[in-house]
């Protein structure tokens, strides 16, 4: 049997690109799956859906870009050396300095963001927290379009990245027949270095987090304000600090996304740009189960997963639509999501 | 409601794709109109008082705004140099700038605000999809519009003689580039299409159309959306129809960081070419080496060796602190204006009423218009000039002019 070249439904299914696919969907999937963790762990602890996560997202970025400007990066050197034919070499510290950056400069500005909005809304009803997130979010917005680079879009320098050797492997070799003609594609996956230091990077710091979860007296604080927050502070549990902690914690994974889509992928930055990746990690969280971290994992991954495969079968047109199909459907069918628990809560 | 969590999550989706669709935003930040009317407001679109008022509106804000300012300060520079000369039959002309934020919906609700303050003629916008929304605004208001840099084919159609542009359109474009591709020797193409914007999808629609024409094969058309940040799934399947081209009708933004995807799944050889849409100093910075050897359809060049452009860039650069337009509706946004001024000074020449029904009627007659980006013949057209397109080379430093194609050469093949 031709496994090749399938026809299923009108739908021409070429197999020998699935594995490709299945790289690409797990690279933007784990990027969702590090935004959906500070979605989920924030509405594990408040039970509050923190909007403004897309938006520190956002500011992750170009503080990855002004990080790198500052190393001397800048689009003016760069240009120069471009004349001059000396490109600027970089090196991993360059990128390690960067993404500590980016990931410290989001938790703080993560905890700016509890401290003045939602900290005052603590005891106000849920949905006025709701609405006060979705306000941050749209403030950050506008008034990054005053203050940031946006005209024209920057984008981090590819200088400044030395992972971009391409790597190709070989599954099976292409076959031909007797006239030459090829009658089986070569089957192969083909990534830049780049990807592959993200994709390990995400690793590292998914393992950091089960540990600080599990093993360390903030992490039990946190799991113990998410199982029961006023008992918890009843126990002599600073509830304050952790939710500063956990507002930290998902800001600093979402500025570590940031740096890492905006350096490897080559990512245009404008003051907007955290609201697609923002709402499709939301849905992710929402079909792991929010407020469980394992989950934000899963469904991120799931999310890159399904997004790409309907490219695969020649749907690009629709790769959107597919989150919220999936929220809809996930809503419908298992409201607490695939890790979640199905409980009832009262409003 | 018993389950919170599905309450919640629905209601919070629902705010978060209105904000992420429909733009949930009441007023622009960086500005409205500029300067207060200082002559008595004028009954319906008649002219009153010592100025004469045009609208423009343009992206001063949101993800066209390199394109927005060049065509502000271009249609600014305008503006002075007719006021310095010492007007239009005595009187000072005023523009009015509206922003569209770079949304259709706000685009709409600037010009009705400037049609509500005026205006006799307007002016904008860069993109296809604003300038469908402000059309309908000039129709309803029968206020003439000079679109800036929208070249969807469907903008001036059933225009009743208000609706014209300054630039070429797409069933130019498109077709250029097929036939600048199968001159290269490029048979299998494949094409990556941004869904979002009617450029893009309208532009890859006339080239497909040309290239097969021609004989040329089109293997492979993917989409994707403007604010995109990774096409390795629709690349992937590119790559698997082994194209020697690739046409990327999208705009810089998204087409930058494509290119360099494109390079890292490993196609090295597949040619690069795009329309108007990659026209930005930025495109470079964002490509990197990727885009560099790429093609695209331009309007005009700045190393062109015309007086128009020379004395265009000498004004521009001393009117803008030295700055140069970045992109090329710096020069289209001065010919829009122009166009505009030159209508109303030969309505004054005539000594004909100055209001927006001999405007449109006098913009329609305009032949031969010298402007910086090619001469402008609206008489008979209704509305698209033809004008020639250029195709430039994109180098690290500069777009380098690589062939000019007249309109009437590319109908022809």
């Amino acid at each position: 049997m031709d496994l090749v070249l399938h026809s299923v439904g009108g739908l021409s299914l070429d197999f020998s690109t699935l594995p490709q696919q299945l790289v690409n969907g797990l690279v933007v999937g784990a990027i969702y799956a590090l935004i959906a963790l500070g979605y989920t762990m924030v509405y594990g602890v408040l039970r509050l859906i923190n909007f403004a996560h897309g938006e520190v997202f956002m500011l992750g970025a170009y503080t990855a870009l002004l990080s790198s400007w500052v190393m001397g990066f800048t689009p003016d050197a760069i240009s120069k050396a471009f004349k001059a034919d000396h490109p600027l070499t970089s090196s991993p510290l360059n990128l390690v300095i960067m993404l500590l950056v980016a990931m410290a400069v989001c938790a703080i500005i993560g905890a700016i963001i509890e401290f003045f909005a939602y900290r005052p809304m603590r005891n106000q009803s849920r949905i006025a927290a709701l609405i006060t997130a979705i306000g941050v979010s749209l403030f950050l917005q506008y008034a990054g379009q005053l203050f940031l680079p946006a005209n024209p879009p920057p984008s981090i320098s590819q200088e400044v990245n030395p992972y971009q050797k391409v790597v190709s492997f070989v599954l099976s070799p292409a076959q031909m027949n007797a006239a030459g003609d090829v009658i089986k594609p070569q089957m192969d996956i083909t990534v830049t270095v780049g990807k592959i230091v993200m994709l390990v990077t995400v690793v590292i710091l998914m393992l950091a987090l089960t540990y600080l979860v599990r093993y360390t007296k903030a992490g039990r604080a946190m799991r113990a304000a998410s199982h029961d927050f006023d008992s918890a502070s009843l126990m002599g549990i600073n509830v304050n600090r952790v939710v500063t902690f956990t507002f930290m914690l998902g800001s600093a994974l979402a500025g570590a996304g940031a740096m890492m889509l905006a350096t490897f992928e080559g990512t245009a930055m404008h003051p907007f740009f955290g609201l697609q990746p923002g709402v499709k990690a939301f849905v992710a969280a929402v079909l792991g189960g929010i407020g469980n971290i394992p989950g934000a994992v899963l469904g991120g991954l799931l999310m890159g997963l399904a997004e790409t495969l309907v490219t695969w079968i020649g749907f690009s047109q629709y790769k959107d639509a597919v989150a919220f199909v999936i929220l809809i459907l996930i809503l419908l069918v298992r409201p607490g999501g695939l890790l979640g628990s199905n409980k009832v809560e009262k409003v | 409601m018993k389950n919170g969590l599905l309450q919640l999550a629905a209601c919070a989706l629902a705010v978060a794709s209105m904000s992420m669709f429909a733009g949930c935003k009441d007023d622009a930040a960086g500005g409205n109109t500029t300067g207060t009317s200082t002559g008595t407001a004028g009954s319906g679109s008649e002219q009153s008082g010592d100025t004469i008022k045009i609208g423009l509106v343009v992206s001063q804000n949101g993800e066209l705004r390199p394109w927005g300012v060049d065509c502000e300060a271009g249609a600014k520079l305008a503006e002075k140099q007719i006021n310095d000369a010492g007007g239009i039959g005595g009187k000072k002309v005023e523009l009015l700038i509206g922003d569209s934020n770079s949304k259709p919906e706000e685009g709409k609700s600037a010009a009705a605000k400037l049609a509500s303050e005026n205006v006799i003629g307007m002016i904008g916008e860069v993109s296809s999809g604003i300038t469908k929304q402000i059309k309908t605004v000039a129709l309803e208001k029968g206020i003439p519009l000079v679109a800036v840099g929208a070249t969807n084919p469907e903008i001036t159609q059933e225009g009743q003689g208000l609706i014209s542009r300054v630039c070429y359109t797409d069933d130019l474009q498109g077709p250029v580039m097929a036939v600048f591709a199968y001159d290269k020797g490029l048979r299998k193409v494949a094409i990556m299409t941004d869904q979002k914007q009617p450029y893009s999808t309208g532009l890859s629609k006339t080239f497909a159309e040309k290239f097969k024409a021609l004989g040329g094969q089109i293997v492979a058309e993917e989409f994707y959306q403007s604010g995109e940040n990774q096409f390795s799934g629709q690349l992937t399947r590119v790559k698997s129809k082994n194209p020697d081209g690739i046409f990327m009708s999208g705009y810089f933004t998204e087409v930058g960081p494509m290119a360099r995807q494109i390079r890292q799944l490993g196609m090295d050889k597949a040619v690069l070419m795009g329309g108007d849409g990659w026209d930005s100093s930025d495109l470079v910075s964002s490509g990197g080496d990727a885009i560099v050897g790429g093609y695209f359809c331009n309007h005009y060049n700045d190393a062109e060796d015309r007086k128009e452009v020379k004395d265009f860039l000498e004004a521009f650069k001393a009117n803008n602190n030295g700055n140069l337009p970045g992109t090329t509706m710096g020069a289209l946004g001065y010919d829009a204006a122009m166009v505009v001024f030159d209508s109303l000074k030969r309505l004054a020449a005539a000594s004909k009423e100055i209001n927006s029904k001999n405007l449109a009627e006098e913009i329609m007659a305009t032949e031969n218009y010298p402007g910086v980006s090619g001469s402008i013949t609206l008489k008979g057209t209704h509305g698209d000039p033809a004008k020639r397109a250029l195709v430039v080379e994109v180098q690290k430093t500069a777009f380098v002019f690589n062939k000019a194609y007249e309109a009437s050469e590319v109908m022809a093949r």
